[in-house]
């Protein structure tokens, strides 16, 4: 059953629009992977399924309810988190503060806090350090474990790879997987394309604001026609 | 060059404490609503005859007309915010003119409601401290005590509550990235909303104090206004910490500018602009660099 449904959504900023037409779903337990090239429309749909962004036309479902149009900060209470791409710690609050932050929407966000700690150590050892003050690696580790301190169904990651070293896009890519077998639905984009495929059930590929194939990462992975055209052949 | 005088310091603190008070609310403003609030310090004055109507008219103690002054300048400052700002949902430019058109509204009322005169709060308090005299040299009264030891316990009181505090620390989220503080699921409207309580309190609070010092006038807080910009800016716009440190320098070159040779008492505005330049000329984005509220 799909946990995330959007259907026929057309969006943009201002005058332009960027998505034509976006359909895609997320169904229980999955992992669906968004690749596609820069300009896509990738992290616009994101934007727009979390609030964001207002949709010009289309409807978006969260377990069957329409949340088209919804406020982040309700939707957050409804069992969603996002993880933006860019600008996804707020660097002047120190580690704890921000993992608070992610807790504001729920009752008691203490013990979940702390199994964060004991999951990322890395995150206990910078407890009362500034956000800003730390590594891409660990910005991004402590964006993910924010958004995961409302314990969500469905989460939505965008890049969580970019601009990190080689060495730690792996460990990234096993917490993801790790999120995902503690029962989260997650629909992430990656722009290290063959890697984020690897790791998930399904995939997108977008291109010009709509998908232009869909299907398993499996078949998509070996779909010579997907290869060439957005895997780098 | 400056002589160190014990009594232009005391003034200095006198007139920094109003200055601070002043400059919170203005740059938590330019923080959230992203615009220089021109109705800011005629808020302040709005405070000033808020107390001075709840002492003198319905003769409450002094120390209740100051907490009521105070919350007239919230309650007026928020409902300035839903009936006139956020409905405009505007650009800065708007906003300022706008918030010019607010100012001359609030000054208006006063004038009508209190005349154009000069008045001040009938309590005392004036003489200047024995004690004082004695071991330090200075005449200072229990007025400027008081407003020194208030604005202390003011200011210590925002920044506990800015740290220490889940609203502060939401308060901090939503001024350093209001989106991720909505992805995060604060509700950014009622944290706007505490960011205006606070201000407009704060400004109120400064108004008395002003009005304690010197005395109580419609164009009060419109006259200060400048030296308010001058201390957000030195401090770093949009930032807290630095809207405290800019007024303290702020204030103190005012009352300073005594102890400077040649320069007239009166150019003490122009001087606190020249310091104003001059640190900035050094540190373009403001003593608090910059940063955000926290
Ligand atoms: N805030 C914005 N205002 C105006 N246009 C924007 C904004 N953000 C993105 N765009 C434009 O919308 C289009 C799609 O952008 P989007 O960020 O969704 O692409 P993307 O697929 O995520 O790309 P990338 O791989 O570079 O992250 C681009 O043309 C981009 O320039
Ligand atoms: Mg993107």
């Amino acid at each position: 059953m799909s946990v995330l449904e959007v259907r026929d959504v057309d969006s943009g900023y201002g005058d332009m629009q960027v998505l034509h037409g976006m359909s895609l779903d997320l169904h229980e337990e999955e992992i669906v992977c968004m690749v596609g090239p820069n300009g896509a429309g990738k992290s616009t749909v994101l934007k727009t399924v979390f609030g964001l962004l207002e949709p010009w036309s289309g409807t978006i479902r969260l377990d069957g309810e329409d949340i088209t149009g919804m406020a982040p900060e309700d939707l957050v209470r409804r069992g969603m988190a996002y993880v933006p791409q860019v600008d996804n710690v707020f660097p002047p609050l120190t580690v704890e503060e921000n993992l608070r932050m992610g807790g504001v929407a729920r009752e008691d966000p203490g013990p979940v806090i702390e199994e964060l700690y004991e999951r990322f150590p890395l995150l206990d050892e910078k407890r009362t350090a500034k956000a800003g003050s730390l590594s891409g690696g660990q910005q991004q580790l402590l964006a993910l474990a924010r958004a995961l301190v409302v314990e969500p169904e469905v989460l939505l990651i965008d890049e969580p790879s970019a601009g990190l070293a080689p060495t730690i896009v792996d460990d990234v890519f096993e917490d993801v997987r790790k999120v995902n077998e503690l029962g989260t639905a997650i629909l992430m984009i990656e722009q290290n394309a063959r890697a984020g495929l690897r790791i998930s059930d399904r995939g997108y590929v977008l291109d010009q604001g709509s998908v232009e194939f869909e299907g398993n990462a499996d078949t998509l992975l070996e779909d010579p026609k997907v290869a060439e055209l957005y895997l780098g052949g | 060059m400056v002589d160190f005088d014990p009594q232009l310091v005391a003034d200095g603190l006198v007139y920094s404490s109003i200055i601070v008070l002043g400059s919170i609310g203005l740059s938590l403003v330019y923080d959230i609503a992203d615009f220089p609030n021109f109705a800011h310090g005629d808020l302040m004055a709005v405070g000033a005859f808020g107390a001075l109507a709840v002492h003198g008219s319905l003769g409450f103690p002094f120390p209740v007309a100051v907490v009521t002054g105070m919350v007239i300048g919230a309650v007026v400052a928020v409902l300035t915010n839903r009936v006139v700002f956020e409905p405009m949902d505007a650009g800065p430019l708007e906003l300022l003119i706008a918030s010019i058109g607010v100012a001359l509204i609030y000054r208006a009322a006063l004038m009508q409601r209190f005349g154009t005169e000069s008045q001040s709060y009938d309590v005392g308090g004036q003489a200047p401290i024995d004690a004082a005299q004695e071991t330090l040299g200075i005449a200072i009264n229990v007025r400027a005590v008081a407003i020194i030891a208030v604005t202390l316990v003011l200011v210590g009181a925002l920044h506990a509550m800015l740290q220490y505090t889940s609203l502060g620390r939401q308060m901090r989220a939503t001024s350093a990235n209001p989106s991720l503080a909505r992805v995060s699921g604060i509700r950014t409207d009622r944290v706007v909303t505490a960011m205006w309580v606070i201000g407009g309190a704060l400004a109120a609070a400064g108004g008395v104090f002003l009005g304690l010092h010197t005395l109580i006038r419609p164009r009060m807080g419109f006259d200060i206004l400048l030296v308010l910009f001058a201390a957000v800016i030195l401090g770093g716009i949009g930032s807290v910490y630095g809207a405290m440190a800019g007024g303290l320098v702020i204030g103190m070159v005012h009352e300073l500018t005594p102890a400077i040779p040649v320069v007239p008492t009166r150019y003490n505005t122009a001087i606190a602009f020249v310091i104003m330049i001059l640190i900035l000329l050094v540190q373009p984005s403001g003593i608090a660099g910059g940063k955000t509220s926290a």
